[in-house]
């Protein structure tokens, strides 16, 4: 017990002393997932958009699929695209695999089917009237798609924030795509994996309290903004 | 086409929805100047036929003829969406101020002096300049209901569609809604007004559209009477309340 506290204590102060090595697996598990995010948000959201208001065949397919995938463990999306990425897979000639592209690749799998189906259901819960109103009074396609959206955008910005908490903290992915190599791929996730194997815990720890406290900030944000949206709905 | 000179046929509309028919080939026509008083009991297809007209449901089949001979629905479309403005029961308001609702038909290609002229404009034809920054989402029914026509008013349509305009509003609200109604109509702005209650429009409508099993009968407004509306089915009784 000593020992775990002693080793707190030392996490926080290689926090607070700004360890370079250390503040660089930070960064570079942000420059990744935020990259993943911009990437999948849009197209995600209008495909939430489309399921929600375009009648289709094929539809109810495509949201049971989306609802699937939700499930699927990152070390499997990571497998899949280790398989396609490697030299010997269909995409091998692009040489991403173990470069901070695969990860992003991997990671957009993973948010992709939770912007779709939290974006859905946000969507599909919103006022059809939002939509009529906007057709009605002048808005081309986009513009009331864009005003319907704004309308709900509480739900939506929890759905990006939900996102955001899954793809920072997924290992498997990171892991079989980066390569976790230092200074390059090594995100939070896989150098916590590292260095715990190595029995070096305080790095581990000052990194699972990054981790912890950036859980807490998008659970505080997450809740704040799914009460604004309940207010001003 | 100018707002007087409207004239707008709408022909042979036929919508299902599963297995039901709710409109079964009707028939009508709109003209500038003229409120045409659409009745019928709820569920007989009122808003439905509202919102086709308006461009924002699709009908199985539809023609129309807004002055280039008979097209489909789906060719007139565009112009529909144009011409018309479609009113709900209750009134949708974006998030944001009145002055935000007003202005959001108006042209994107407007400068920011015009479009707070015709803003203004809007606030003073509904009397809402006491209630310019209140956030529109928390404004009584009456009070919506007024941003939604000076909303209307501003895009300056042919064709105004009203669906239910003062159903579950007090008799104040009401009155003032129906000034603005009247006042649509001298523009020569062409209602059609949605009612299962018309009581209360009965005598600004030029032409009565009773709507029985998906199919339009016309009457004159003077031949109106509660006993020519037939219920939805024959053995549903249909009582309407007349103030």
């Amino acid at each position: 017990m000593d020992n775990l506290f002693t080793a707190t204590i030392e996490a926080v102060a290689l926090l607070i002393r700004g360890d370079p090595e250390l503040w660089d697996i930070i960064a570079v598990s942000f420059e990744v997932s935020v990259m993943a995010l911009l990437i999948a948000t849009p197209p995600a959201l209008l495909t939430a958009f489309v399921l929600a208001y375009v009648q289709f065949p094929g539809r109810r397919m495509m949201i049971s699929i989306f609802s699937t995938l939700l499930a699927v463990p990152a070390v499997v999306v990571g497998l899949t695209f280790y398989l396609l990425l490697s030299r010997q897979g269909p995409l091998g000639e692009f040489k991403l695999l173990f470069t901070q592209s695969a990860m992003i690749i991997g990671q957009i799998a993973l948010c992709f089917p939770i912007l779709v189906s939290m974006g859905h259901s946000t969507l599909q819960a919103a006022d059809k009237r939002a939509w009529e109103t906007a057709r009605t009074l002048g808005a081309k396609s986009l513009r009331a798609l864009m005003t319907v959206m704004y309308e709900v955008r509480f739900g939506l910005l929890a759905a990006v924030l939900a996102s955001f908490g899954r793809i920072i903290a997924e290992v498997g992915a990171s892991m079989m795509l980066g390569g976790n190599i230092l200074h390059y791929t090594r995100n939070i996730p896989t150098a916590i994996a590292l260095e715990t194997s190595k029995g070096e815990f305080i790095q581990g720890i000052a990194l699972g309290l990054v981790l912890i406290t950036l859980a807490f900030v998008l659970n505080i944000m997450l809740h704040h903004v799914q009460g604004r949206g309940r207010v001003s709905s | 086409m100018s707002k007087d000179t409207t004239h707008i046929s709408f022909g042979n509309i036929h919508k299902h929805f599963g297995k039901r028919a709710v409109l079964n080939g009707v028939s009508m026509e709109l003209r500038g100047g003229e409120c045409s008083l659409l009745t019928g009991p709820n569920g007989s297809g009122k808003t439905t036929l509202l919102l086709i007209c308006a461009g924002l449901e699709r009908p199985d089949q539809a023609e129309l003829d807004l002055g280039m001979g008979m097209l489909s629905w789906r060719r007139s479309r565009r112009s529909l969406l144009d011409k018309t403005v479609y009113l709900h029961q209750q009134p949708y308001m974006f998030d944001g101020s009145v002055i935000d609702n007003l202005g959001y038909g108006l042209p994107k290609n407007m400068s920011r002096k015009e479009r707070q002229q015709h803003i203004d404009r809007g606030l003073e034809w509904a009397d809402l300049a006491p209630i310019a920054d209140a956030h529109a989402k928390s404004l009584s029914g009456g009070e919506k209901q007024r941003v939604a026509l000076a909303r209307a008013w501003l895009r300056n349509p042919a064709v105004l569609l009203l669906d239910e305009p003062t159903a579950n509003m007090d008799q104040v609200s009401r009155q003032r809604s129906y000034e603005l109604i009247q006042q649509l109509k001298s523009e020569g702005i062409a209602l059609l007004i949605a009612s299962h209650d018309p009581a209360h429009f009965i005598s600004e409508a030029d032409h009565c559209l009773a709507l029985k099993y998906g199919i339009i009968h016309k009457q004159q407004p003077s031949d109106w009477s509660v006993d020519n509306i037939m219920p939805l089915h024959p053995n549903q009784k249909v009582i309407y309340g007349i103030s």
